[in-house]
C-alpha cells in the first residue's frame, strides 16, 4: 500500500516538474523510468520502480513491491563524502529506530556516521560493498545500496522529503 | 612572546564543573560564555573516560555557533581506528603482558600509540565548519611560535611531519548529525620503543579487508629541542586557538568527566572498555598459520585457518599430519572453538575442557596413550598461542 502511494506521488512530480512530457504518461508508470532527468534516482530494473525519499542527512529509501525498503546514501553526500574506503554496516536482524545510528562510512574525510531513515528490522545488507565500497561512490542509487530493512510503520515515510523537496533542500543548505 | 590576559574571575567560573556542561548545552544558561571559541582540558588519564568525553561533547554541546578544542593526555594505551583489526595493527599478547589497553575510536584512520608524552588534540565544530587544514594550521602555527624556524607541515593526508620525513601527528576524524570532530595526537615526549614494539601484528596470516595502517618512521618533538614539552606546547595551542577561533579571553577550562554534570559518561566509558566494542566490532577476517608442534625431538607442523566474525571464531579447519596426532581429535578441538571469542582466555578454557574429554579414553593407555595426549596439550598450547 505505501509503495503505491509512493509511485502516485513519483507521477505527479514528473508532471510538475516536466511538462513537455505526453499525458499518456500519468497512466504508465514504466515509462518514468526512461526520463533522462531523474535516470539517477531511479532504478534501472525491468520491474515497476518506487520513488525515492530523502533525509536531511541524505540518506534515501526506496519502497521495493515486498514492502522491504532500500536505503542508500545521495549523490550529494557521497560527493561530499569523497572515496569511500569501508562500509561499516549493521548485522542481519539489527532493529533500528528511525534516525538511530547504524553504521558508518569511513572515506579519506572522516568516518561518517549514517542514521536509519525508518524504524524497522535490517533483512539484508550489501555484501558487495566488503570488497567494492567505491560502488558507493560510483552507484549510490543502484548498486551501491547500504541495507534492506523491514518498515515497522509506513507512514514514517510522510516524514521524509520526496525528491523535488530534496533537491530545493540541497540548494538551501548549499547557500 | 607576549602572553594574552587572562579573565582569571571568568576563569574560575567557567571551572564550576557542574556549571560548564549546562551552560554548552544548547539553550544553556547562567555562564555567559564570550566569544566563540573555547579552550578545554581534561583532567583525565583514562583514555576510555576520555574518548567518553569527546562524544559527550560531541552529542550534547550545541557546537553550532561554537567551536572547542580539547586537550587531553593518556596513560599508555594504543588506539585502534574505528574498522580497523586490532589483532592485525597491535601485538595484543604483548599488551595483555605489559598492562597496555587496546582502545577502538569512533572516527575512522589508522593506529597510534598514546601515553603521557603523547598530547590528544580534539577540534570540535559544526558540520559546516569542519576544516581540518585550518585546525591543523594552528598546530603548526603554535609549535612555529614556540621555536621559530622549525620545519613542520601538514601533509595532504593531514599528516604532520618534522623535517619533511618524521610523522609527529597524525589526524582522525569523525561527522555525525550536525556536528564534527577532527582529533590528531602530537608526538612530544612519547615512549618510541614501547611504540615501536606494541604497533606489530598480534599473529601472522591476517587477511581483512578492515582499513589498514600506515606506518611511517616517528620522532618526538622534545628530541628536537627540550623546551617542546607536552605543557609548554598545550599553553601554546591554546592560545594560537583561541586567537584563531576567536575568544573574549577565557583560558584553559580544565574538565573531569567523571563529574556527575556529564550524564551518561561512566556508561559510555565502560562501552568502550567493554570487549564486544574493542575486539568485537572488528570487520570479518581470516587467519592462515602454521603452528609449530614438538615432542622432544620429533617436530610437526600444523595448519589452521579460522574464520573470525565480530571476534568469534566462524569456522576453524585444523589439518595436522595423521602420523602426528590421528585426525578425529584435531577436527573436535576445532568444532569446539566455533562460537568462542578469539581471545586466548577463552580459548584456553575450551582447550582445557576438550583435553579433559579426549584424556583417557580416547587416546588410550600406556606410553602411546601419553605421548598423543601430551602432543595434543602441545597442539592445544600453540593454538592458544596464536591469538
Amino acid at each position: 500500500m505505501a509503495a503505491r502511494g509512493v509511485l502516485r506521488c513519483l507521477s505527479s512530480n514528473f508532471l510538475s516538474v516536466l511538462p513537455s512530457i505526453a499525458p499518456s504518461v500519468q497512466h504508465s508508470p514504466r515509462l518514468l523510468t526512461s526520463i533522462s532527468s531523474f535516470q539517477r534516482a531511479l532504478a534501472t530494473s525491468s520491474r515497476l520502480s518506487a520513488a525515492l525519499k530523502f533525509t536531511d542527512k541524505h540518506e534515501w529509501i526506496r519502497v521495493e513491491e515486498s514492502g522491504v525498503g532500500t536505503v542508500g546514501i545521495s549523490n550529494f553526500a557521497q560527493e561530499a563524502l569523497g572515496d569511500v574506503v569501508y562500509c561499516g554496516l549493521p548485522e542481519v536482524g539489527a532493529k533500528l529506530a528511525q534516525q538511530d545510528e547504524f553504521g558508518a562510512l569511513e572515506s579519506v574525510k572522516a568516518a561518517s556516521e549514517l542514521y536509519s531513515p525508518l524504524t524497522g528490522e535490517v533483512v539484508e545488507i550489501n555484501t558487495l560493498l566488503a570488497d567494492k565500497p567505491g560502488l558507493v561512490n560510483k552507484s549510490c542509487y543502484t548498486d551501491g545500496w547500504l541495507v534492506k530493512m523491514s518498515i515497522d510503520d509506513p507512514a514514517e515515510l510522510e516524514a521524509l522529503m520526496d525528491e523535488k523537496a530534496y533537491e530545493r533542500y540541497i540548494r538551501s543548505i548549499e547557500d | 612572546m607576549v602572553l594574552r590576559s587572562l579573565c582569571v574571575l571568568r576563569a574560575q567560573a567557567a571551572a564550576s564543573l557542574s556549571g560548564l556542561p549546562a551552560a554548552l548545552l544548547p539553550g544553556g544558561s547562567g555562564l555567559d560564555l564570550p566569544g566563540s571559541g573555547l579552550v578545554l582540558r581534561s583532567l583525565s588519564t583514562d583514555v576510555f573516560q576520555n574518548l567518553a568525553l569527546e562524544d559527550w561533547i560531541h552529542d550534547n554541546v550545541d557546537l553550532q555557533s561554537r567551536s572547542i578544542l580539547l586537550l587531553w593526555r593518556n596513560s599508555a594505551a594504543v588506539v585502534v581506528g574505528r574498522h580497523q583489526n586490532p589483532w592485525q595493527e597491535c601485538d595484543l599478547r604483548l599488551m595483555r603482558r605489559s598492562g597496555v589497553p587496546v582502545a577502538r575510536r569512533r572516527s575512522g584512520g589508522g593506529t597510534v600509540f598514546h601515553d603521557p608524552g603523547n598530547l590528544n588534540l580534539t577540534f570540535f565544530s559544526s558540520r559546516k565548519n569542519y576544516d581540518r587544514a585550518r585546525n591543523l594550521r594552528v598546530v603548526t602555527g603554535a609549535l612555529r611560535a614556540l621555536r621559530p624556524g622549525i620545519d613542520v607541515r601538514a601533509t595532504d593526508r593531514f599528516d604532520i611531519l618534522l623535517d619533511g620525513h618524521y610523522k609527529i601527528s597524525g589526524t582522525a576524524a569523525k561527522l555525525g548529525r550536525t556536528a564534527a570532530y577532527h582529533h590528531c595526537t602530537l608526538l612530544c615526549s612519547a615512549d618510541r620503543a614501547l611504540l615501536a614494539s606494541l604497533l606489530r601484528p598480534t599473529c601472522p596470516g591476517i587477511h581483512s579487508n578492515a582499513t589498514a595502517s600506515l606506518p611511517a618512521p616517528v620522532q618526538n618533538l622534545m628530541d628536537h629541542d627540550p623546551s617542546l614539552t607536552p605543557e609548554s606546547i598545550a599553553r601554546q595551542l591554546a592560545q594560537q586557538y583561541l586567537a584563531e577561533f576567536g575568544s573574549g579571553g577565557l583560558s584553559v577550562v580544565p574538565v573531569q568527566p567523571s563529574d556527575q554534570a556529564f550524564a551518561g559518561i561512566d556508561r559510555a566509558a565502560a562501552a568502550l572498555r567493554g570487549w564486544d566494542w574493542t575486539h568485537g566490532r572488528t570487520p570479518r577476517f581470516s587467519v592462515d598459520a602454521a603452528l609449530e608442534l614438538a615432542d622432544g625431538a620429533a617436530a610437526a607442523t600444523a595448519s589452521v585457518r579460522l574464520e573470525v566474525k565480530a571476534g568469534r571464531v566462524e569456522a576453524c579447519r585444523l589439518a595436522v599430519a595423521p602420523e602426528w596426532l590421528p585426525g578425529g581429535p584435531p577436527a573436535r578441538l576445532a568444532a569446539r572453538l566455533l562460537g568462542a571469542r578469539f581471545c586466548p582466555s577463552e580459548a584456553a578454557a575450551v582447550a582445557e575442557a576438550f583435553l579433559r574429554a579426549e584424556g583417557g579414553g580416547a587416546t588410550g593407555g600406556g606410553a602411546t596413550g601419553a605421548r598423543l595426549r601430551a602432543r595434543l596439550g602441545d597442539l592445544c598450547d600453540k593454538m592458544v598461542a596464536l591469538m
